[in-house]
């Protein structure tokens, strides 16, 4: 008995100290970033773990962060605010009606369509690249919020998600409105879409964050200062500001706080769907 | 398929609601994956470049971007980044899962949102923030060696040094995502697989090891390769850290591809035959997890 009960205690301090350990590790960075961006510029680059905090908390990487005037970091941030949020709902949206379409109606050609559509998870983005270049250069498109906007729209995983999850709904959903004379497309809305807050919330935050943190395709398509996306303008920063780091540090650290809030929001939902990915 | 032999009262009204309802993606899909993929094809044999007509030069491209020394090397480089990288994620977030499994309710949430924050970090935000921290001037890295009384090291100008922290850089912004997916994968094995094997008398490494370790194949490769087929698209991490540097050592597909097309010094058709060559590995890899899946659900429906 007294050895079990010994063992057991040996087991919760292991535990709990790889808990804390592996915690420390994955936020450490962060924090230091966050942290260091509120030193003045002499003491940002003398790393000093003794000295931890600022020796005096001061502003300026962050005032000269919103008076940079090449690269403006509050529009930046606007445009990129503009461009996910709008592309997240946009992306629900044409996924979660197509998921339902090919999960609860039937049409003619329906499986060919779905082959189609799932066919594309199997084409890298980097195979097609180039030529996505040249085919929303030839619809006008290149410097426009359209660019960063449409491409990514469309999902096959996000389609196949919604899809998965209508399938499972029980058949009794749609009965008892169709009975009443309702159309599909008003069943979908009223009955369909208020069951199924998960998919919407695991494919929104997932679109949401891949359009906020995406780089090569805005890096690629926009160069007018009025589209350039926040992850470009930190790669500017951080060839301009080499001797200012602490600016880049504070962009970064603005830049960040966007996923992290969602992600805090929406945790429990982006966990469990990360779970059902894992399982599925 | 459940939705087979379902006769509903508006069949005809369904048909047309169907087609509205998919066309949207399905418009999206054919105007940026299904041309551009087909011009790809297309153009790749071809001399095609942004400023003059193309025209039909056969299997050339592939023939040189399989010659070139540069792509060559930038196959190397992801080969290694892919070897640096999987193996050791897999077997620290398979053991981090299992530590998760053994938590208590509190601290385990805790330890998940902890790792769990990295992953919704852009990748250029990790550089900068890794550049920071392995700074050669004033990084806190190079504090602690002048503290263990060496010189400063200039990490970035060291090829394996350099590959060393972009991995490290990956890992630490995928530990997070794949610990949950393998920690969602033990807590499926059902409890009474262990239950049936204590009765036999097993001990805890035979458990691991006849239950453990086979329930969770499926995970085990559904992770490793969606971890390399992430890998072998790098970009953003070498993009920001090195670019491509030291000597090329960092250079990875993606960027050997992007430079191409920034440079316009290479015919595009040249470009994109590199890019098809890609979608043949990572596609096969794709195409095998895919299938994957399908089993799986398969065998719950």
């Amino acid at each position: 008995m007294m050895k079990t009960k010994s063992r057991h205690s040996l087991a919760i301090g292991v535990f709990t100290a790889i808990a804390l350990v592996v915690s420390a590790i994955s936020l450490f960075p962060l924090v230091w970033m966050i942290i260091s961006s509120f030193k003045e510029a002499k003491e940002v680059l003398k790393a000093n773990p003794l000295r931890f905090f600022p020796t005096v908390w001061v502003r300026e990487n962050y005032v000269k962060l919103f008076e940079e005037t090449t690269y403006p970091f509050l529009q930046a941030m606007q445009s990129t605010a503009l461009v996910a949020v709008s592309a997240a709902l946009l992306s629900v949206t044409i996924n979660s009606m197509a998921g339902y379409a090919y999960a609860r109606l039937n049409f003619r050609g329906k499986t060919l369509l779905w082959r189609l559509s799932i066919f594309t998870m199997y084409i890298p983005g980097i195979t097609i690249l180039v030529t996505s270049f040249v085919v929303v250069n030839s619809m006008g498109l290149l410097d426009t919020y359209w660019v960063l906007i449409l491409p990514g729209l469309a999902s096959a995983y996000s389609i196949f998600f919604f899809r998965q999850f209508f399938l499972n709904m029980p058949m009794a959903t749609e009965e008892a409105a169709l009975i009443d004379g309702a159309t599909r497309f008003r069943i979908f809305l009223s009955v369909f879409i208020p069951n199924a807050k998960s998919p919407y919330v695991i494919m929104g935050t997932g679109a949401f964050l891949g359009y906020w943190n995406s780089f090569l395709w805005p890096a690629m398509t926009v160069t007018n200062t009025q589209y350039l996306q926040v992850m470009q303008v930190i790669r500017s920063y951080n060839n301009m500001y080499s001797n200012a780091y602490g600016v880049v540090l504070a962009g970064s650290a603005l830049a960040a706080l966007p996923p992290i809030i969602v992600f805090l929001i929406f945790q429990r939902h982006i966990v469990k769907g990360l779970m059902i990915s894992g399982i599925k | 398929m459940s939705t087979k032999g379902y006769h509903s009262p508006t069949r005809r009204m369904d048909l047309r609601t169907g087609y509205l309802m998919v066309i949207p993606s399905l418009v999206a899909l054919f105007i940026f994956v299904y041309v551009p993929l087909f011009m790809a094809l297309q153009k790749s044999f071809t001399n095609w470049n942004f400023y003059s007509a193309s025209e039909p030069v056969g299997f050339r491209n592939f023939e040189l971007v399989l010659q070139n020394q540069l792509f060559r090397k930038s196959i190397v480089n992801i080969l290694w980044f892919v070897l640096m990288i999987i193996p050791a994620q897999m077997l620290l977030t398979f053991l981090f899962a299992h530590a998760l499994k053994g938590m208590s309710k509190h601290l385990g949430a805790f330890a998940k949102t902890a790792v769990y924050v990295p992953t919704v970090i852009s990748g250029i935000v990790a550089s900068v923030i890794f550049l920071f921290i392995f700074n050669y001037q004033g990084g806190i890295i190079n504090y602690l060696v002048r503290q263990m009384g060496m010189k400063r090291i200039a990490f970035f100008a060291d090829p394996w040094l350099a590959r060393g922290i972009i991995a490290l850089t990956s890992m630490w912004m995928g530990f997070g995502s794949l610990s949950l997916i393998m920690y969602a994968g033990l807590m499926n094995i059902p409890v009474s697989y262990y239950e049936a094997a204590e009765v036999d008398g097993a001990n805890t490494r035979q458990k691991f090891l006849r239950i453990t370790i086979p329930s969770m194949k499926n995970v085990f490769i559904l992770v490793a390769i969606s971890l390399t087929t992430g890998t072998l698209q790098m970009f953003d991490l070498p993009y920001l850290m090195t670019g491509g540097n030291p000597v090329n050592n960092t250079l990875t597909p993606m960027m050997y591809i992007y430079n191409n097309f920034k440079s316009a010094d290479y015919s595009m058709g040249y470009t994109v035959a590199a890019a098809l060559l890609m979608m043949i590995v990572i596609g096969t890899l794709s195409s095998f997890v895919f299938r994957l899946i399908r089993s799986e659900k398969s065998q719950d429906e």
